[in-house]
């Protein structure tokens, strides 16, 4: 149950990542190979926050005074990273609007080595992790059922932003124009709406959630500049498993992704090779993680390319 | 063959404004520039790249009018619509609607100013309904309290649609799908209402059906420039035409004068 749990908790920080690629697909085609390292970065940022001169935040703290810093680091960092990521795409992106679709894909991979080393500059090589500031207590308890604090937070936060997320697409004047534009840019400038400030909207939007993701993480696991790297490969394998371009298959992918790594570390199962005369030690089950998850990655790819709760369409539309 | 009847003015020759041979009905109020024109580009030059499309075009809309642009695959018709809409800004040249200059402003302020238009191939938003693509064409409306009047006039125009208001709009057959487009571009009270090839790929009966609809709108106050393969059709609900040949205008006259032209006859009307 617990490993359930995990999962989950580990699902929801992919399903906010795996939201950035999918809302910047959904839009422009483009997958943004950078997106994970605007995660990382962000991550780093908020340690800079939550640590030492800043607010200088510690585990000795109340309950209270942490999930209010917590929540202070959220809206600094979340606007710091809408905004910086939509300067990416003004950037880097926008002129390349028309060209051929390698050009830009080439162009994400160059931001994401250029985030990565600002990460690297300015944070160098180290570890940095705030996995001490909540205390590992029960906050929920029924039965063999436990739920720590430093897991509830995340759900405590994931949920509120999903729901916003959702009522924005779907029910305000922006979110339509990111639907419209999503589907045919013409014709949405055609309509009136100025596509340009909307594909701004979209990576925002990205930059935002990657940013509360970033914290999240932080508070769970130790991390550096170029942890975005593999938790970009999950997030972005989640969101093609989800159905790249579909809000809610990005998520429902996350979620599939988290449990699929818990129950694999956590369960500690034997793998049918270990031990076996011609290959004795296969190592533990966490090592074999990137291998399953990149396994489901191209078995997507192969047999069902537009994901879980995706649509059979043709190329480009 | 040897002298032919009168023949039609050459646009490239005689930049003159026209001789007022046959009024449209409603020649009201001037709103913009002399003669009621409400749009007029001058020699515009507009490219794809390096593709020099359009080579000079100059067209003018007044109040009221029916205008079409007829012309064989490739000339520059929907190209020119792209000029006005500003989706492809011209080079060079000038377009002005009532009486301000639109040439260089991007596509989103232009529907604004009251252009809008039913594109070449549809473009409906194919996973909206047929009443979100409608809300989608009032988009940079603020006067909300006049939608559902807009709304019902188009439904009147199409009762097809009001049927048809929580379909998807890419499930529905061709020429429903020309009627949202046409609705839809309706639905942003527009000064001026392009129409690019609405009869495309529609059975006869649908392609009779639309150009009433053409007039019908036209009739209820609204100018419009109608691009159309159907040349006949075309000519027949319109006051004037230009005939456009790769990037420029060939012919400029009424639109009955154009029908009975022989050049014209040959190579778009299928007579000889
Ligand atoms: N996106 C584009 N890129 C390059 N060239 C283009 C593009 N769109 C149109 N053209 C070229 O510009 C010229 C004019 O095209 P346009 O679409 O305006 O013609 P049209 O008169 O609307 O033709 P049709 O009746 O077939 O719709 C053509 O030679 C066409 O090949
Ligand atoms: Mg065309």
């Amino acid at each position: 149950m617990n490993v359930f749990f995990i999962g989950l908790t580990n699902g929801a920080v992919y399903g906010l990542v795996a939201l950035g690629y999918t809302l910047v697909y959904g839009i422009l085609q483009l997958i943004n190979f950078a997106h994970g390292d605007v995660f990382a970065l962000s991550g780093l940022v908020a340690f800079s926050v939550l640590s030492g001169k800043f607010l200088g935040i510690t585990s000795d703290d109340s309950m209270v005074i942490i999930i209010g810093a917590l929540l202070l680091c959220l809206i600094l960092t979340m606007p710091l990273f809408a905004v910086g990521n939509a300067l990416i795409e003004l950037v880097a992106y926008r002129r390349l609007r028309t060209a051929p679709r390698l050009a830009p894909l080439i162009t994400a991979v160059g931001v994401s080595f250029i985030v990565q080393n600002v990460g690297l500059a300015v944070y160098d090589v180290e570890f940095y992790g705030a996995t001490e500031l909540l205390p590992r207590s029960n906050a929920i308890e029924i039965g063999s059922f436990a739920y720590q604090w430093n897991k509830l937070i995340v759900l405590l936060i994931v949920v509120p932003l999903l729901v916003s997320l959702t009522w924005f697409v779907r029910s305000t004047r922006q979110g339509k124009a990111m639907r419209a534009t999503a589907q045919d840019k013409d014709a949405s400038a055609m309509m009136g709406i100025n596509v340009n400030r909307t594909i701004s909207v979209t990576f925002a939007l990205a930059g935002a959630l990657a940013a509360a993701a970033g914290l999240l993480f932080l508070l769970q696991f130790n991390m550096r500049y170029d942890t975005g790297f593999q938790l970009g490969l999950f997030a972005f394998t989640a969101a093609v498993l989800g159905g790249i371009g579909n809000l809610s298959g990005a998520v429902l992918g996350a979620t599939i992704i988290g449990l699929i790594e818990a129950f694999n570390e956590g369960l500690r199962w034997g793998h049918p090779l270990d031990g076996a005369w011609f290959f004795p030690d296969v190592g533990a089950p966490s090592d074999w993680t990137r291998a399953v998850i990149f396994g489901i990655l191209i078995a997507i790819l192969v047999f069902r390319p537009e994901g879980l709760l995706g649509e059979r369409t043709a190329e480009g539309t | 063959m040897s002298e032919q009847t009168p023949p039609p003015e050459r646009a490239a020759e005689s930049p003159a404004p026209q001789p007022e041979t046959q009024a449209p009905p409603q020649q009201q109020r001037a709103n913009g520039g002399r003669d009621g024109v409400i749009l007029e580009v001058t020699d515009i030059h507009t490219y794809y790249g390096s593709i020099h499309a359009l080579k000079g075009i100059s067209l003018q809309v007044r109040e009221g009018e029916i205008v079409t642009l007829i012309g064989a695959n490739g000339a520059g018709k929907s190209t020119t619509l792209r000029s006005i809409n500003g989706l492809n800004n011209p080079r060079k040249g000038r377009i002005v609607f009532q009486g301000k200059d639109i040439t260089n402003d991007p596509a989103h302020s232009i529907v604004k100013m009251g252009i809008s238009q039913s594109p070449e191939g549809r473009r409906l938003f194919p996973h909206m309904s047929v009443l979100e693509n409608l809300e989608m064409g009032a988009f940079q409306r603020t006067d909300r309290q006049n939608f559902k009047e807009d709304l019902d006039r188009v439904y009147a125009l199409f009762p097809r649609l009001a049927e048809r208001k929580t379909q998807r709009a890419g499930t529905l057959s061709g020429g429903e799908q020309q009627m949202v487009a046409m609705g839809r571009a309706l639905m942003a009270r527009p000064k001026l209402v392009m129409l690019d090839e609405p009869s495309m790929g529609l059975a006869p009966i649908f392609v009779e059906r639309i150009f009433e609809i053409v007039k019908e709108i036209n009739q209820q106050g609204t100018p419009i420039l109608l691009v159309e393969q159907n040349a006949m059709m075309a000519l027949d609900v319109a006051h004037r035409g230009y005939v456009m040949e790769t990037g420029h205008i060939a012919l400029t006259d009424d639109a009955k004068a154009l029908a009975k032209n022989e050049q014209v006859q040959k190579a778009y009307l299928g007579m000889d």
